[in-house]
């Protein structure tokens, strides 16, 4: 286990944004947060990385209590944030030894950005990348220090599915060089692909948590079934037979 | 150590970027430049056919007043009604007027067994303004020789003497230029400052450098090194344009001159992180810049000279932080002061720096 949150909830004024919620982040899975817009994801996420104050309860990262010692948290931990933005004018590669500077290490940006597909951008400005470009260059940055979990708010949220697709493959390479991830999203079919498990959430709370398997399975022992079966393809599908799986950037 | 290194990956990545905007570069170097052209061309044509004289007029004779009363129409002479020979002492000093003339006590009253008025008039010049000083003093010459002859051709009564004053031979630009330098350092440091940091937080650029282990002293220092940098190049212009086409004068140490400036640049710097760090957009910030930064400016002496301020105003104006700054620079370039003379302004200049470094980094908001 690397995170372990307990009786987590914050409060902004009267309106209760997360509520007791307890859950544990086994170390090297994907662990995904689903829920609908408000249900609390955000402000869940932003407590464990340290960057909002704690409301009530506790959070521990990697053996660190998150609310005494956030720099320590900050050390081994790499964050995407939903909208990710870079100082404007400053090179790819000055970017990311900008980050390792902050983490007190040195990379070699070409290989990192290799690392996300990026290499021929090395000299680019992030205002120029395309969407995708830009989540995997913030991706890279999340990357610098080799941290030990990686938190992806919406990754592909606004990604047409090529770069979507492409992303999801970055994440799973990810998750077998060791890293853990959390990660929301809006998306059914991603957090099936990638999540080892899934939490639930809405209105503050966690309704469900397990994998995404024994989910579907205990929806289905309760009786429920689609109203038609479920086609071998669907649009999406088709979508990506006419116009390829390469990246269009 | 590390934390340092941070620091300095951080501002270099960060003047880097600096140099790629074509905007700030527009504002940062040109826009002081162009105040100092506008400034410069009103100030330093000290020349023309008039000169701006002090008469300080000790006697009390008839003959006294009505040469007096004649200065006053005299085109060549523009008279200032200074009365303390120290107080036009200085404003020669400062290039503010051109010469002194002195009538003694005795001016215009018979002495001797000639029943007739003489005199001998003092004229008061810089030493290093030999031209005015000669040509005034051939003005005066005529205006006696004329009052000579009608009185008596061949006994002279009334002559002119000179007497050189050691004042540093300031043009009115000299004066006017070390506050165009406290003032461009000024608008650098807080409207360079409260326009770009809100901005960073606006696009979130700011809070993804608060998810590392990047702290707010770090982020603030680091940006204080860039406009150090970018401040004393706009500076460095300023001068380089300063002394080519105005002539601009320099008597101190430029040693001094350059610790002096580098000192008075950190310290304007932290107003305006303060003022960026603080708020959350624009909004919030150009307000706060323009409450800061104009009281300083018109009470610091960058636009008109302190002196010339009730006592009451000069008093509390002493201790605005712009103020040693640009006495500082004008005591260094003008009567070749040294560091350790300005002891008074690097206190003030030094109890300043603490304190608003302190607030900016207190008052630092991420987003």
């Amino acid at each position: 286990m690397i995170i372990k949150v307990e009786k987590l909830s914050k409060k902004y004024g009267e309106f209760e944004a997360v509520k007791n919620i307890s859950f544990e982040v086994e170390r090297g899975e994907v662990f995904a947060i689903l829920g609908p817009n408000g249900a609390g994801k955000t402000t869940t996420l932003e407590m464990i990385e340290a960057l909002q104050p704690i409301g009530g309860g506790s959070i521990t990262l990697d053996g660190h209590d998150v609310s005494k010692s956030p720099q320590a948290v900050r050390h081994v931990i790499g964050i995407q944030l939903q909208s990710s933005n870079f100082y404007t004018k400053m090179k790819l590669r000055e970017q990311l030894e900008m980050f390792a500077s902050f983490y007190h290490v040195k990379v070699d940006p070409n290989e990192l950005l290799a690392k996300v597909d990026l290499e021929e951008k090395a000299d680019a400005y992030p205002e120029n990348l395309s969407g995708g470009q830009r989540q995997r260059f913030s991706i890279a940055t999340a990357l610098v220090h080799q941290p030990k979990v990686l938190f992806l708010d919406e990754p592909t949220t606004g990604l047409d599915p090529q770069a979507r697709r492409h992303l999801w493959e970055l994440i799973r390479k990810i998750k077998d060089s060791g890293v853990t991830v959390v990660l929301t999203t809006h998306y059914m079919e991603e957090a099936e692909l990638l999540a080892d498990r899934i939490a639930v959430m809405d209105e503050g709370k966690i309704i469900a948590l397990d994998r995404p398997e024994i989910l579907v399975q205990n929806l289905l022992d309760r009786g429920f079934s689609k109203e038609e079966t479920v086609k071998q393809a669907d649009l999406e599908d088709v979508f990506i037979d006419l116009t390829g799986k390469e990246l269009r950037e | 150590m590390n934390y340092l290194k941070t620091i300095m990956v951080l501002g270099k990545n960060l003047l880097l970027r600096f140099f790629r905007d074509k905007t700030a570069l527009f504002f940062t170097f040109l826009f002081p430049l162009i105040f100092l052209f506008v400034f410069g061309s009103i100030f330093s044509d000290s020349g023309g056919a008039s000169f701006s004289v002090a008469l300080i007029n000790n006697s009390e004779s008839e003959f006294a007043a009505q040469f007096v009363e004649d200065s006053h129409d005299n085109d060549v002479l523009n008279i200032s009604d200074t009365i303390d020979l120290d107080e036009a002492k200085e404003q020669v000093g400062r290039g503010e007027l051109d010469a002194i003339i002195r009538l003694p006590e005795d001016f215009g009253q018979p002495s001797g067994q000639s029943p007739l008025p003489r005199g001998e008039l003092t004229l008061l010049y810089d030493q290093s303004d030999q031209q005015i000083g000669q040509t005034l003093s051939s003005v005066l010459n005529g205006v006696f020789d004329e009052i000579n002859s009608e009185l008596a051709p061949s006994d002279e009564p009334f002559t002119v003497a000179t007497e050189q004053i050691n004042t540093a031979n300031l043009t009115q630009f000299d004066y006017l230029f070390s506050g165009l330098v406290g003032f461009s350092i000024l608008s650098l440091a807080i409207f360079g400052l409260s326009n770009g940091l809100p901005s960073d937080k606006k696009t979130g650029v700011l809070r993804r450098l608060e998810a590392t282990p990047l702290t707010a002293a770090q982020l603030v220092l680091a940006t204080m090194l860039v406009y150090v940098v970018v401040g004393l190049l706009s500076v460095a212009l300023m001068y380089i344009v300063g002394f080519t086409v105005f002539d601009a004068t320099m008597v101190g140490s430029w040693v001094w001159l350059l610790l002096f400036i580098l000192l008075s640049i950190i310290l304007l710097l932290g107003f305006g992180l303060a003022i960026g760090g603080w708020a959350k957009n624009e909004n919030q910030a150009s307000p706060l810049a323009n409450i800061v930064a104009f009281p300083m400016m018109f009470l610091s002496g960058v636009f008109f000279p302190r002196f010339l301020m009730p006592d009451w105003l000069q008093e509390v104006s002493a201790y605005i932080p712009l103020t040693p700054v640009v006495d500082g620079v004008r005591l260094i370039m003008t009567e070749a002061k040294t560091l350790v003379d300005l002891g008074p302004q690097l206190l003030l200049m030094g109890v300043w720096t603490v304190v608003i470094y302190a607030i900016a980094v207190r008052v630092f908001r991420w987003q």
